[in-house]
């Protein structure tokens, strides 16, 4: 007995290694079973917990990378859309007399007034307190950027680029006492909206015929009218209607659709069709 | 610090960064299928810096700890803990082989490049890192069949994970201040 315990002293460190040894080899060859082991493996709550951690961390990390992903998922989607809605389909009206289309198909044509490229941009200066305010993006002549393209965010409209150097542009957004936008109300009335330069959440339609039929929350949306926006962008939408005393005209509040203090991400939008249209009514005006 | 503590908080430290930052590293330093994806591993830093009169049985169950600790992170069962406690049950001999002292007579010293020099600490390290991977490794595989892919995967291994443990070292260790 008295020998055993020595060379159990003696050897005490190999046996405990070997035992060890055995240790791991049986939770190895246990983890091959189809039961699976609890106690060693990364489905336990502790090991868990950190995990969970760590995705958190990572995915907040990573928020801006996920964004950009999205918005060239919108940009695609917006331009398949688009595909559809900017294409006017005359085959209904018997009184014309067809043209004859490209694919052979003489029983309807179709006619193209716009087609858009979208550009995403990222925005990296932006002002709501001047008389005019200007948004700076980070694509320029580089990416294709010109002059009098307009910009849209994922929610509305937000402007007009105004100036362009190889790697920015400079946008005149809406709320400028330069530019007016021609803006359609749900009934159809034509009127263009303005802005008042005191507040970047107000935007005005002033001298509304009395007859328009407006409620609070009504959509107010781009008309095509003045060849610098598309058409059926959001504007914004009602939040109040006066009536002049002077006059007996409505004057409508607008509340723009675009969050102009939190603006992060733009769409540039490029009208292949627009330099065309512009030309035949410059053309038009000189006569 | 007391010598507990200061074990502790580097056990904690060396499991986190290899858990949560070197795990997320996946390297190959050769087109697929040869060299296959391998992670860099500095946890046997942990035994490797243990005090110079650390008994054998503590070396031994504190490496089972780590490597059960590592294997429960990367589900591998085991295969981590394996390698440590060779590890850890070799790293006496190679210290009594290397020092010109016994090793009770290093009191309150841990093994580092102050305490050895740079070469004893090299070849020290070294050595007990390559055991680890060869055991890891062997252990992963199971089987002698493509004993060629393996052996490069280990020399790439280890050649991976002795840089990140050389950068740990460098980093961590206090720099003498009076030198200047």
């Amino acid at each position: 007995m008295r020998n055993f315990i020595l060379i159990i002293r003696r050897f005490f460190n190999l046996i405990l290694f070997v035992g060890l040894e055995i240790v791991c080899m049986v939770l190895i060859s246990r983890s091959h079973s189809l039961q699976g082991d609890d106690l060693v493996s990364s489905a336990n709550t502790a090991v868990g917990i950190i995990y969970k951690k760590q995705s958190d961390l990572m995915y907040y990390i990573s928020l801006g990378k996920m964004n950009d992903s999205l918005l060239n998922e919108n940009m695609r989607l917006r331009k398949t859309v688009d595909k559809y809605k900017t294409t006017d389909t005359l085959q209904d009206m018997k009184v014309r007399r067809e043209l004859a289309s490209t694919t052979g198909d003489t029983t309807h044509h179709i006619v193209k007034y716009a087609d858009y490229i979208y550009r995403t941009a990222r925005v990296i200066n932006n002002s709501v307190d001047g008389v005019n305010n200007y948004i700076t993006i980070n694509r320029g002549s580089n990416e294709g950027i010109t002059k009098g393209m307009s910009v849209i965010s994922g929610t509305g409209l937000v402007g007009r680029v105004e100036y362009v150097s190889a790697h920015f542009a400079s946008i005149l957004s809406i709320l400028s006492n330069k530019q007016q936008v021609s803006a359609r109300l749900k009934d159809g009335t034509f009127k263009s909206t303005t802005w008042d330069y005191e507040h970047p959440d107000v935007f005005l339609m002033k001298d509304m015929p009395q007859e328009t039929n407006v409620k609070k929350g009504d959509s107010v949306f781009t008309t095509s009218f003045g060849n610098t926006f598309p058409a059926d962008v959001l504007i914004g939408t009602v939040t109040s209607v006066e009536i002049n005393k002077k006059n007996g005209k409505k004057q409508l509040y607008l509340k723009p659709a675009t969050n102009f203090r939190s603006l992060q991400y733009v769409y540039v939008l490029e009208n292949t069709l627009g330099p065309e249209r512009q030309q035949l009514e410059e053309q038009a005006i000189k006569k | 610090m007391n010598v507990y503590a200061k074990n502790i908080l580097r056990f904690v430290v060396i499991v986190f960064l290899q858990v949560l930052i070197l795990n997320r590293i996946t390297l190959h330093w050769f087109p697929e299928p040869a060299g296959a994806l391998f992670i860099p591993a500095i946890y046997p830093l942990f035994i490797l810096l243990l005090p110079f009169e650390t008994p054998v049985w503590v070396l031994l169950l504190s490496g089972f700890t780590l490597g059960v600790t590592i294997d429960s992170f990367m589900t591998t069962a085991g295969m981590h803990a394996c390698a440590t406690i060779f590890m850890a049950y070799l790293r006496t001999n190679v210290l009594n082989a290397l020092m010109p002292r016994n090793l009770s007579e290093y009191i309150n010293q841990q093994p580092s490049i102050k305490t050895m020099g740079w070469m004893p600490f090299l070849v020290y390290s070294g050595f007990l890192l390559l055991i680890h991977h060869l055991v890891f490794f062997s252990v992963e595989s199971w089987s002698a069949a493509s004993i060629g892919s393996l052996l490069l995967k280990i020399a790439a291994s280890f050649v991976t994970s002795m840089a990140f443990i050389l950068v740990y070292i460098l980093l961590f260790t206090r720099q003498n201040v009076a030198r200047a």
